[in-house]
């Protein structure tokens, strides 16, 4: 059996070590109640008569997502873990940089709340220079530079060559 | 013969100026980004899915087909250049490739796999005309019953046939079925999962799910492990061969070719199965087998046939049935329903201008592939070193604009960002992505057909079972779930002799339940990996269990 290479601690502490999973397991039991609530909702209207009801296949799907979510609590317990993705960029002998991810989750959120304040020029080149710099890019000027180029011909792109209106913001009547 | 005539007919659609541009930016667009580390096929033709809010139908399908086509060409040079592959499909080529490269013979792997991509992807889309039409003539007579059987065959074989874990593959399906259930019902007009939120009464845009899933999911999984520095890269000339390369590549080349097209014309399809049994033959028929680990040029030649044929192949269920198999053709239907033609057999019916442009289309992309990329191949091999914070937030950038792009509303930013971090989850925990966005795609049809069977029946769940393919799919599924236990279980039973000639994929690539291996030192495994297109691949090696188990 995988035995964690961490001395097991006792108790409900060291069976839970190592199995962050579980928390996949009762996000899927979350979802899986979310579906069942709205579909209870959902109004039984005359226009349904004779066709498959709207709450066929989400309750379908409930059923099914609180199923993998017992098999899978089930198989995290008896030690079971898929591992996780590898890629050309990716060193998965560190662990997880939290700082860097949930920063640029804080960035495109940013983004999509001052869009039409900002306008896509100002804010688009922030979240490229934000990123880059969280990436670890120590070039201060050129990552900016590149951001700003890329936000303006982006813009002039959508704009005169796809004919999709980018939001300006503040620089409405410059740009 | 009509088949010949209609693709004549879209050689000379596809022929005009405007549409020989459009595939030559396909296919630099697709290179160009395939070759870039860490973007795959789907996640190029998710990036630039916005383009079709703006271009014409045949335009810009020619310009997906050729980034389809591209984007595998770019990432076998990446898998072969730099160790670890892009792509699900290419990790075989870079077995041998990769050492070909270390021992100075990359550009003859280079040129191996472009031409045996060329010959392969044209051999193949030939089939292609011949066999589309075929299916097409079957399919336009099938009811409700065999599309709802044949969309369960695609979500068993996706999610519970072609990864590692079931149970984690299914909840994956479960999981884009819901992302396809938010919004009003199509039929009976009722809200559900909008939470009373009026914007996602339509439903979250595909062009969202898809770019979230592949392109935010991956950088920000990247982001969390970026490794240090760049991997070093191994600098390469023009492509070109000898003749003793080119006497032990052509066999190769047309073995992957027939190998691979069925495996990706079957709607269980992926690259990854094929690419690997090509790589069993050709070691076994090789009059060098002592080569293969070392760089053996066979062994870059028939996988990489095999995974063009077998994507040209995806083509036949994707343009008949609309049924996707892999992760860039599930992103190519959303292109398709962007346009309002969902692919299906009454596409040909009802466009057969477009559906023979954009076939002929793929023969010019491939030509054009081939005359590109022999020369701008060193070109190419300097993408690789683009400095990765740009790079990742290059996708960050158009990330967001492909997702605000589709409805111009902050919203959908927002929406992106929640579903690039499910992206995230499921490569943390080594979920499949492949199915999350198959069932996101395919559930509202799915649901349509179910209504379709029922409603014929009134209600009766007999009508599934009504029609003959139906039970065949049906008997076909209980096959495919039941066949590998009891496999296992025979194996178990009279000793452990797995065969024995696997490759060791590349370290650390590999992606067990751990439950399933534990006592001896040599397991029959089946291990897959997601990559950044999502796909799960299925291999079957033979490795020590000991010493990766426990780290």
């Amino acid at each position: 059996m995988t035995a964690p290479s961490t001395v097991p601690a006792s108790g409900l502490r060291g069976r839970l070590q190592g199995r962050s999973e579980l928390g996949v397991a009762a996000l899927l039991a979350v979802i899986a109640i979310v579906i069942a609530v709205d579909t209870a909702n959902i109004r039984h209207t005359a226009i349904n008569v004779g066709v498959m009801g709207p709450r066929v296949v989400p309750t379908i799907i409930a059923i099914g997502l609180g199923l993998c979510a017992i098999a899978l609590t089930i198989s995290v317990l008896r030690g079971g873990h898929a591992e996780a993705e590898d890629g050309e960029d990716i060193d998965l002998t560190q662990k997880a940089h939290w700082p860097t991810v949930f920063g640029l989750g804080g960035l495109i959120l940013v983004f999509a709340l001052t869009m039409d304040f900002l306008g896509f020029v100002i804010g688009s080149a922030l979240l490229f220079y934000g990123s880059a710099l969280l990436l670890g890019s120590r070039r201060f000027v050129w990552a900016l530079l590149i951001g700003i180029l890329l936000a303006v011909g982006t813009f002039y792109g959508f704009v005169l060559g796809l004919g999709i209106n980018l939001p300006a913001g503040l620089l409405t009547g410059i740009l | 013969m009509e088949n010949l005539t209609l693709l004549m007919a879209g050689f000379s659609n596809a022929l005009t100026l405007q549409n020989l541009l459009f595939a030559l930016i396909g296919v630099l667009l697709g290179t160009a980004v395939g070759v870039l580390p860490g973007i795959g096929p789907a996640m190029t033709v998710a990036l630039l899915l916005p383009l079709t809010y703006a271009l014409d139908v045949t335009g810009s399908l020619i310009m997906f087909a050729g980034i389809y086509y591209g984007g595998m060409y770019g990432g076998s040079t990446t898998s072969i250049l730099l160790n670890t592959p892009g792509e699900s499909s290419s990790v075989v080529t870079a077995l041998e490739g990769n050492k070909m490269a270390k021992a100075g013979r990359g550009a003859q792997a280079l040129a191996t796999a472009a031409i045996g991509s060329f010959v392969a992807g044209t051999l193949a889309t030939g089939a292609l005309v011949f066999v589309a039409p075929f299916i097409v003539s079957i399919a336009i007579g099938l009811g409700a019953p065999s599309y709802f059987a044949m969309m369960v065959f695609a979500f068993v074989a996706v999610s519970a046939v072609l990864g590692s874990s079931r149970i984690r593959g299914l909840a994956s399906l479960f999981i884009g079925l819901t992302i396809g259930l938010v919004g009003l019902d199509g039929t009976t007009g009722q809200a559900r999962l909008t939470f009373g939120q009026p914007l996602l009464s339509g439903g979250i845009d595909v062009v969202v799910i898809a770019v979230a899933l592949f392109a935010v999911g991956e950088a920000l999984w990247i982001a969390a492990h970026l490794r240090h520095g760049t991997p070093p890269t191994i600098p390469v000339g023009v492509p070109w061969m000898g003749k003793d390369d080119w006497k032990r590549s052509w066999k190769p080349w047309l073995r992957g070719t027939v190998i691979g097209f069925p495996f990706g014309a079957i709607p269980a399809g992926g690259a990854e199965i094929p690419t690997f049994l090509s790589y069993v033959t050709e070691k076994k028929l090789s009059k060098h087998p002592e080569q293969f680990g070392h760089g053996a040029i066979e062994g870059v030649a028939g996988p990489e046939a095999a995974n063009n044929a077998s994507a040209a192949g995806t083509l036949v269920p994707l343009l008949t049935l609309g049924l996707p198999t892999t992760a860039t053709a599930a992103v190519m239907i959303a292109a398709f329903n962007q346009f309002g033609i969902p692919p299906g057999p009454m596409l040909f019916q009802n466009e057969p201008v477009l559906v023979w442009t954009l076939i002929a289309s793929l023969f010019i992309g491939n030509t054009m592939l081939l005359a590109l990329n022999l020369p701008l191949a060193p070109l190419w091999a300097k993408l690789l070193r683009i400095p990765r914070p740009y790079l990742y937030a290059g996708i960050l950038f158009f990330a967001t604009l492909g997702a605000y792009a589709a409805g111009l509303q902050a919203f959908n930013i927002g929406i992106l960002l929640l579903l690039g971090a499910l992206g995230y989850m499921a490569r943390r925990f080594g979920f499949p992505v492949l199915p999350i966005i198959v069932g996101a795609i395919l559930g509202p049809e799915m649901e349509r057909q179910l209504r379709r069977a029922l409603q014929i029946s009134a209600g009766d769940p007999a009508a599934l079972l009504s029609e003959p393919l139906a039970v065949v799919v049906y008997t076909v599924i209980v096959l495919f779930l039941a066949g590998p236990p009891i496999v296992k279980a025979l194996l178990r039973r009279f000793g452990r002799g797995g065969p024995t000639d696997g490759p060791r994929a590349g370290g650390g690539t590999d992606d067990t339940d751990g439950y399933r291996a534990d006592e001896s030192t040599v397991e029959f495994d089946a291990f897959g990996t997601q990559t950044s297109d999502g796909s799960a691949r299925v291999i079957r090696v033979v490795r020590p269990t000991q010493g990766r188990r426990g780290k």
